[in-house]
């Protein structure tokens, strides 16, 4: 079961800290996004693989966008 | 058979559990956090080195039968109680490398004091620059928390070649004696240990105090034999003049006036004279048991507690990255007792947190900045931006307000955990009264009169720095730490030079001039702002009273609690307490 991870906020991404085939635990840091002069880390809600990373290190995105696909 | 409770138990003996264990992710990521912790501990552990080596060396005060400063503090001071406070406090960067007096909290037979003493190894005691500042931030600190000041004196009066740095002004060396005199009609004692030579100045210095107990070989007078041995007339020194003096003084043996033979048996000053430094010490610590305390029972409701989690944790937590977010009530539950919290309106106002906790069994207040990204806040912006933890908003500066005018009534002591970046701006937010709010923060603290005592985690900047019970608050704070991540400025470097050189950089821009030079200066002031934040230059400015390692922090609030307690002004019943009840509602 795929689990799709979002942008809580718009910002623009400032660090991607995995790649794709990654094996993740939830909690584990996935990317950081820049909103409001804050990295804000995005966090694996669950453990999983990354299938698929949506978004490239300063692309600019709007809340709720899917930025990594877990499965 | 009697039975017997802590107050307001259904209250109290359990609040609701805060924080976890850290995950396996967390610690890793954390780990990257302490190398960037390690690096200021380390610079501020050598600032510290640097100032307990200051002056002669210890081992020639020895040789000469003495004791120096710190040898005096661990032989009064109950083990594992000393919190030192401004140990890097030089703000005028004196070539001593300090000014010249050693000063902290600590127990004395039990009983919590506020402790100050001449440091014998730099000038034998001298006064020199900023030494007055720092001894009236310790009268300050023993009149907010109504304990005892004991004194170590060993003051050789004005280091003559520097008078005008300490002897003439409002807050110059002089008053002190006012502050001595201040506590005396506020009923706090002030006891004194009484070493070396102690002329003009130093005369004043220790008759100021309540009780005096002299070493056999201290002295205290109005003016020194130098003095009492004459004046030259003539307005300058000529050869002759001089030739005077060297005869003068070869041939000067007159004692020096204010010896115990004065002061013990004719003037009876001084109430003990012993023959040993330990003595004198000895003799403070009798002194120290008769100092009112109330048994901590008296105000307990709990047993003491450590918190759940370690300490240690909190280095991994806090990120040296003053742009990440990090989950404050982490931080609180490796902090109080037990790891337990009772918040007020946690709904209301998010961006802070405000409750009652228990800190070694006391109860305490707790306010403090949430941080990340908060969604559908602040409601008066109308969706246009989201709140950031670290700012202020409408809410959350009513919550404090309220929150400190309770804390008041029910007299609990507030610690203050400032992680701040400032108050909300912009037309929205005028609208929204921050501006007033931000004022009426600082009205309602002040208008309470407790105790508080503040920790800059991280940030500490614009007017939230103030409003937050900063070292400004100063009828309330008792003192201010740092820590090895606290940066305080006006704004970011980056901001300040953007307000300073954006009409300029559009200026040259326009006149088609080169604008690398004013970049350049944009950028000097940028690295000119991060090294004024440091924790260290902090220190040294007095910006806050001690830089503490996170691990350190708890064993300050322990001493802040025991002390507000141990003689409070006012009392609130326990059993009769509002804020309790206005929480559970």
């Amino acid at each position: 079961m795929s689990t799709e991870v979002t942008a809580p906020m718009s910002g623009n991404i400032y660090e991607i800290s995995v790649a794709v085939g990654d094996d993740v635990k939830a909690e584990d840091e996935l990317l950081i996004l820049e909103a409001m002069k804050m990295e804000n880390p995005i966090y694996a809600p669950v453990d999983g693989k990354v299938t698929e990373i949506k978004v490239a290190v300063d692309d600019a995105v709007e809340a709720n966008a899917v930025l990594i696909i877990l499965d | 058979m009697a039975r017997k409770q802590t107050p307001l138990r259904p209250y109290f003996e359990k609040m609701s559990d805060i924080g976890k264990e850290l995950s396996e992710a967390e610690v890793k990521r954390g780990a990257k956090n302490l190398e960037a912790v390690a690096e200021q501990e380390a610079l501020i552990k050598a600032e510290e080195t640097r100032v307990h080596e200051a002056g002669i060396p210890a081992e020639r005060v020895r040789s000469r039968g003495s004791m120096t400063i710190y040898d005096r503090l661990d032989y009064m001071v109950d083990a594992g109680t000393w919190q030192p406070l401004h140990s890097l406090y030089n703000p005028t960067e004196n070539e001593e490398g300090c000014t010249g007096v050693v000063s902290g909290m600590g127990k004395i037979e039990g009983r919590w004091a506020v402790i100050i003493g001449f440091d014998n190894k730099v000038m034998a005691g001298a006064w020199i620059a900023g030494q007055a500042e720092n001894i009236l931030m310790i009268t300050d600190l023993a009149k907010r928390l109504n304990i005892p000041l004991v004194w170590l004196t060993n003051c050789s009066g004005v280091k003559l070649m520097e008078q005008e740095t300490v002897y003439a002004g409002r807050r110059s060396s002089g008053a002190p004696f006012f502050r001595h005199a201040e506590l005396n009609k506020l009923g706090i004692p002030i006891l004194n240990a009484i070493y070396g030579t102690n002329p003009a100045g130093g005369g004043y210095q220790g008759i100021s105090p309540t009780i005096l107990l002299a070493h056999e070989g201290a002295n205290i007078a109005v003016g020194g034999a130098g003095i009492v041995g004459g004046m030259n007339p003539k307005g300058e020194i000529d050869l002759e003049g001089a030739r005077a003096l060297i005869e003068g003084t070869k041939s000067f043996h007159g004692k020096t006036p204010g010896r115990a033979e004065t002061h013990f048996d004719a003037t009876a000053y001084f109430r003990e004279v012993h023959e040993t430094e330990e003595g004198v010490l000895d003799g403070i610590k009798d002194y120290m048991r008769m100092m009112p305390a109330f048994d901590a029972a008296m105000f307990r409701v709990a047993e003491p507690a450590q918190p759940k989690y370690p300490l240690e944790d909190i280095t991994l937590i806090l990120p040296a990255n003053q742009k990440r977010p990090y989950d404050a009530m982490q931080i609180l539950a490796r902090l109080m007792d037990n790891s337990e919290f009772m918040e007020y309106r946690p709904d209301y106002g998010p961006e802070v947190f405000t409750g009652i906790a228990k800190m070694d069994g006391f109860p305490v207040a707790v306010i403090g900045n949430n941080q990340g990204i908060i969604a559908d806040y602040p409601d008066y912006a109308d969706g246009e931006y989201p709140g950031v933890g670290g700012k202020h908003y409408r809410q959350g500066l009513i919550k404090q307000s309220e929150f400190v005018t309770l804390c008041g009534r029910d007299n609990l002591p507030i610690i203050w955990l400032q992680d701040t970046t400032g108050i909300d701006v912009g037309d929205a937010a005028e609208e929204a009264e921050l501006l007033a709010l931000g004022q009426s923060l600082v009205y309602s603290i002040e208008q309470t009169d407790i105790p508080m005592m503040c920790v800059i985690l991280r940030k500490g900047q614009a007017a939230a720095h103030y409003i937050m019970c900063g070292p400004q608050a100063n009828n309330n704070n008792a003192f201010t730490l740092g820590t090895p991540l606290t940066e305080i400025c006006v704004m970011h470097g980056e901001t300040a030079a953007a307000a300073s050189y954006a009409r300029r950089l559009v200026k040259e821009d326009d006149e088609g001039r080169d604008i690398q030079p004013v970049v350049d200066k944009m950028n000097q002031m940028i690295d000119d702002y991060r090294a004024k934040s440091e924790p260290a230059y902090g220190a040294k400015m007095g910006f806050v009273d001690e830089i503490v390692s996170l691990s350190r922090l708890r064993g300050y609030m322990e001493a802040f609690a025991g002390a507000n307690y141990q003689n409070p002004k006012s009392i609130t019943p326990v059993h009769q307490m509002l804020l309790p009840r206005a929480i559970r509602g």
